[in-house]
C-alpha cells in the first residue's frame, strides 16, 4: 500500500499546523464561528447532537496493522473507546474536544492518516473495492488511480469552494463493490482491444434528496489524461454548479439541467484546453512510483485446496456457515478474502470498540499481510489469510464478537448514526438496525432468504444509502414522532438503480412488521434461484404493496 | 441552524453547544452555560422567550458556546421536560448507548 | 485613501486604481469599470489611453443567476491592465476558476485582483489560481498575509503558480 514519502509527512504536519492556528483563532475570537466552520469542516471536524464529531480519512478503505492500532488507540486517549466505519469507508469518532483535536490529529500524523477533506465543499475521500488486489480478473489495482487522484485533489486550489460535496469512487471489477454510479464521478478502470488501461468515466450520480444514478460521460479515457479530464469536470462544476440553494448544488443537478449530451459537450471542450497544456500528464515514473506501492504483497506457492480447511469446515458446523457467507475466492492458490462483519445481532451496524481494532490489527499484522480494508456496507475484510489459516483467524475474531456470518444477507444492514448522533437527521435508525436484526437473527432464515441489503437512513440526506437498499427505509419526522418509509429494489452494485417507495409510512410500532410482510412476499413468489432482487425486478412493486396495505 | 420551538410553543428553554468540547449545555437562570436540562431556565410565552434567547447571546457568546436556539419543553409534574425526541435525546445521550452521555453520568452520581 | 489594506505582488502598495460606477463619467486616471460598461462603451474606451481595468462580479442574483462569466473577458484581455475578480462570500469558490482561465487559458500577464470576502484561509489558495493582488481587510498586517502564504509549504497539483506539484517532481 502507499507510504508516505517526505512531501507527503510535511503536508500533513502542515496541514495540522495550519488547524492547530485555525483552533486558536477561532477560541481567541480573531475568527468567528461562521468563518471558522468551513475550515473545521476540511478538517473533518463535525458538531453532531452530543459533541464534536471527527471523520478521519481512510484513502480506499485500506489500512495497515499499525495504522488500526493508532484508531484503536485514538478511541481510547480521545474519544469513549469505539469508533464507526462509515458508507464512505471512513472512520467516526462521535466524542472528541476541539481543543484536542489538533494533538490527535499529529498522533494520526505519525502513522501516515489524517482528516483533510472529509467534510466540506471540497473533494472528499475517493472510496474504492473493498477487494481490490486480492480478487480476482481485476484490470489493474483500482488504488492506483485512486491515489493519483487523492493526491491530485488534495488542497487542490481550485475546488476548495465548490458549490457542494464531491465524491469520487473508483472500480476495476465487473462486480462494482464501490457504488460508482451513485457518486459525483465514478470510474471504471477497464482495458481496451489493445491491452491498455484506461477509464470509463461516469458523472452525476448521487442519493440525497433528489437521487441520481450517473451518466456515462466518457468510454475510455486513456491513463494519461484522466487527471486532465477530472480538472475538466471539476472546473465546469465550479464555474457552472448552483450556489443558490444547497439542495440544488450538487453535479447531479448541474448535469440534470443542463443535460447529458450538453455536459459532454462543455467537458469535452475544457479538456481539450486543459490537455492541450499537457500539465496534468503525470510522468511515467511516477505512475510507476506509485504504482509499485500496491504491487502484490508476497505469496506463497501454495497449493489450490487446503486440507485444514476443508476439515476444519467439516468438523464445525459455525466454521462451515461463516466459510460459506464471509469467505470469498482470492485470486492467488490457497489464500482467501475474509470478511469481518460489524453486524452482529442486535449490535450497532459499522461500531467497533478499540479493544476489537486491536483484535483485528493483531490479525492483519499476522495472517493478512498487514493489511485490513474498510468496506461502503459498514464491514471490514482481511484480503490475503492463507486457507490454512482461516480457521485460526476465524477462532479470534469469534472470541470478539467479529464472525457473525452474515455477510450480505439481512442482517448485514447499513444505517447512519441517525437521531441517536446526527444533527441532521428526523429520527433514529440503529434502533430499528438492532429490531430488524434480531427479528431475522436465526441464520438459517436468512440463508434461506439470501442476499437482501436492508438500507436505513435517518433522514434524507441518505448518509445511510437508503435510495439503494434492495430494502430501503428512510426515517422521517412526522409532528415530532418518527415513522419510516419503505422503498424496493434499489441496487448499487454495476445494476445500480434508484429504489421506489411503497407507499405510506410506518409507525415505529409496526415497520418491523412491515419488513417482515416484505421477506415474505418475496419468499412466497421467489422462482428458483431468485434474490430478492431478482424477484422484485420480475415481478414489481405490485404484489409487495397489496400484502404492506391491504 | 435549526430551531425546534413548534409554533405556538408556550415553555421554551435555550441550549446550545460548548466550543470547547461540544456537550450540550443549557442556558441558566445566573446566566451560565450548564451541563443539566433541569437547571434550564424556562420561558413562559413568545415574548419571554425571545428576551431569554437574547440574554443567552451577548456580543461574546461565541467564546463560550455554538449556535444557541429555544426549544419547546413541556410540563412535567413540577419539572419539565423536552417536547421533542431529538431534544430528549439530545439532554439525555444516544438510545443505543446507556452507558454513554449525560445519562450514564447521571447514574454515576 | 482606501478602506482595504491593498498588497501586489507580496508587498503592501498604494492603490493606484479606482473602481467607477457605471454612470461616472471616463477619466483619464486607472479605472476598474464593470463588464456591462466594457462591453457597451468599446468605442469610447478604445478612445482613451490610461490603464483599464475590470471588475467580474459572481454575485448571485436571481434564482440561478452565476454572476460574470470570464470567458466573456477573451476579446478584451489585450486592453486589460487589471481584472479584479469579486469574491461576494468566502465559500462562493467560482473566482477561483475565472483565476485559473484567466492565467493559463489566456495568458493574461496583467494585475489579478481578489476584492470582496477575501480572508486569511483563502490567500494562499487564490495565490496559486494566479490572483497576485489582494485587497485585504485594513488591520490586516504584512506579516499575517505571508504567514498566510506559507502555511502549506508544498502542492501535490499544478495550477497558475507554475507549481508542477510533487505528483510532477518526485524522483527529479
Amino acid at each position: 500500500m502507499y507510504r508516505y514519502d517526505e512531501f507527503d509527512h510535511k503536508l500533513v504536519s502542515d496541514r495540522v499546523n495550519q488547524f492547530r492556528g485555525q483552533v486558536e483563532r477561532r477560541v481567541s475570537g480573531a475568527l468567528s464561528e461562521d468563518q471558522f466552520k468551513p475550515l473545521r469542516l476540511m478538517n473533518g471536524v463535525y458538531l453532531q447532537l452530543h459533541a464534536y464529531m471527527l471523520r478521519v480519512a481512510i484513502p480506499y478503505g485500506t489500512l495497515r496493522s499499525e495504522q488500526m492500532r493508532m484508531l484503536a488507540h485514538i478511541a481510547r486517549k480521545y474519544d469513549r473507546g469505539y469508533g464507526h466505519f462509515t458508507t464512505r469507508q471512513n472512520i467516526q469518532y462521535n466524542w472528541p474536544a476541539l481543543d484536542k483535536i489538533p494533538d490527535l490529529l499529529d498522533e494520526l500524523a505519525g502513522v501516515e492518516m489524517h482528516a483533510i477533506q472529509t467534510s466540506g465543499n471540497c473533494i472528499r475521500n475517493v472510496t474504492s473495492d473493498q477487494y481490490a488486489g486480492a480478487i480476482a480478473d481485476e484490470a489493474e489495482d483500482p488504488r492506483i488511480v485512486s491515489e493519483i487522484i487523492r493526491q491530485w485533489s488534495t488542497f487542490h486550489p481550485e475546488f476548495t469552494y465548490l458549490p457542494r460535496k464531491f465524491k469520487i469512487a473508483v472500480t476495476a471489477h465487473k462486480n462494482d463493490r464501490a457504488a460508482i454510479k451513485l457518486h459525483d464521478i465514478g470510474i471504471v478502470v477497464k482495458k481496451n482491444d489493445a491491452g491498455e488501461v484506461g477509464y470509463e468515466v461516469h458523472v452525476g450520480g448521487g442519493q440525497g434528496r433528489t437521487p441520481f444514478v450517473a451518466k456515462k460521460m466518457a468510454d475510455f479515457v486513456p491513463k494519461a489524461k484522466l487527471l486532465a479530464y477530472l480538472e475538466a469536470v471539476m472546473r465546469v462544476y465550479n464555474m457552472l454548479g448552483r450556489r443558490d440553494n444547497s439542495y440544488k448544488a450538487r453535479i447531479k443537478i448541474l448535469v440534470h439541467e443542463t443535460g447529458e449530451e450538453e455536459m459532454r459537450r462543455m467537458v469535452e471542450e475544457e479538456f481539450a484546453k486543459i490537455d492541450a497544456s499537457q500539465m496534468l500528464t503525470v510522468p511515467e515514473e511516477e505512475i510507476a512510483r506509485i504504482s509499485a506501492y500496491f504491487a502484490p504483497p508476497a505469496f506463497d506457492t501454495r497449493p489450490a485446496e487446503s486440507a485444514a480447511f476443508t476439515q476444519a469446515q467439516a468438523d464445525d458446523a459455525d466454521f462451515a456457515r461463516f466459510v460459506r457467507a464471509n469467505v470469498v475466492a482470492h485470486k492467488q492458490d490457497g489464500y482467501a478474502i475474509v470478511n469481518i462483519s460489524l453486524k452482529p445481532i442486535g449490535g450497532v451496524p459499522g461500531d467497533a470498540t478499540d479493544a476489537q481494532m486491536d483484535v483485528i490489527a493483531d490479525l492483519a499484522e499476522r495472517f493478512s499481510h498487514d493489511e485490513v480494508r474498510v468496506t461502503h456496507e459498514q464491514n471490514l475484510v482481511l484480503p490475503h489469510v492463507k486457507l490454512d489459516d482461516v480457521k485460526t483467524v476465524y477462532d479470534t475474531l469469534a472470541a470478539h464478537e467479529l464472525a457473525t456470518a452474515n455477510l450480505g444477507l439481512i442482517s448485514d444492514q447499513i444505517a447512519c448514526p441517525g437521531l441517536d448522533y446526527c444533527n441532521l437527521a428526523n429520527a433514529r435508525s440503529i434502533p430499528l438496525a438492532q429490531e430488524i436484526s434480531e427479528r431475522f437473527s436465526d441464520l438459517d432464515r436468512q440463508y434461506d432468504i439470501g442476499e437482501l441489503k436492508i438500507k436505513i437512513s435517518g433522514c434524507i440526506n441518505a448518509c445511510g444509502h437508503h435510495h439503494v437498499g434492495h430494502i430501503g427505509i428512510l426515517g422521517v419526522d412526522k409532528k415530532g414522532t418518527e415513522f419510516y418509509q419503505i422503498s424496493l429494489g434499489g441496487a448499487a452494485d454495476e445494476n445500480a438503480a434508484i429504489g421506489q417507495i411503497t407507499g405510506r409510512a410506518f409507525t415505529e410500532e409496526d415497520i418491523v412488521d412491515a419488513i417482515e410482510t416484505v421477506v415474505t412476499t418475496y419468499t412466497d413468489l421467489r422462482a428458483d434461484g431468485e434474490r430478492f432482487i431478482d424477484t422484485y425486478n420480475r415481478v414489481g412493486m405490485e404484489p409487495f404493496k397489496e400484502r404492506l396495505y391491504d | 441552524m435549526a430551531q425546534h420551538a413548534a409554533k405556538g410553543a408556550r415553555f421554551q428553554a435555550v441550549t446550545a453547544n460548548r466550543l470547547s468540547d461540544g456537550e450540550v449545555v443549557y442556558f441558566s437562570p445566573d446566566n451560565r452555560w450548564v451541563e443539566a436540562f433541569a437547571m434550564a431556565e424556562v420561558a413562559d410565552g413568545a415574548e419571554a422567550a425571545e428576551t431569554l434567547l437574547g440574554r443567552a447571546m451577548p456580543a461574546d457568546f461565541e467564546a463560550h458556546v455554538l449556535e444557541p436556539y429555544l426549544f419547546e419543553v413541556l410540563e412535567d409534574g413540577s419539572a419539565y421536560k423536552p417536547a421533542s425526541v431529538r431534544e430528549t435525546i439530545r439532554a439525555a445521550g444516544p438510545t443505543v448507548r446507556l452507558d454513554l452521555g449525560k445519562q450514564a453520568e447521571a447514574k454515576a452520581e | 485613501m482606501t478602506d482595504y489594506h491593498l498588497v501586489i505582488d507580496g508587498a503592501t502598495a498604494d492603490e493606484s486604481w479606482t473602481y467607477l460606477d457605471d454612470d461616472a463619467p471616463l477619466t483619464e486616471a486607472p479605472s476598474i469599470i464593470s463588464l456591462a460598461r466594457l462591453k457597451d462603451e468599446a468605442d469610447a474606451l478604445a478612445e482613451r489611453s490610461a490603464p483599464l481595468g475590470i471588475v467580474l462580479r459572481a454575485d448571485g442574483l436571481g434564482k440561478t443567476d452565476l454572476g460574470e462569466d470570464v470567458r466573456e473577458l477573451a476579446p478584451f484581455i489585450d486592453k486589460l491592465a487589471l481584472i479584479a475578480i469579486h469574491f461576494p462570500a468566502y465559500r462562493n469558490g467560482r473566482g477561483y476558476s475565472a483565476a485559473r482561465v484567466l492565467r493559463e487559458e489566456f495568458g493574461f500577464k496583467g494585475q489579478l485582483r481578489a476584492t470582496g470576502d477575501v480572508l486569511y484561509d483563502q490567500w494562499a489558495m487564490m495565490n496559486r489560481c494566479g490572483i497576485n493582488a489582494f485587497e485585504l481587510a485594513a488591520d490586516i498586517d504584512l506579516a499575517t498575509f505571508q504567514t498566510a502564504l506559507g502555511e502549506l509549504s508544498g502542492a501535490y497539483q499544478p495550477a497558475a503558480d507554475q507549481n508542477r506539484g510533487a505528483l510532477w517532481a518526485r524522483g527529479k
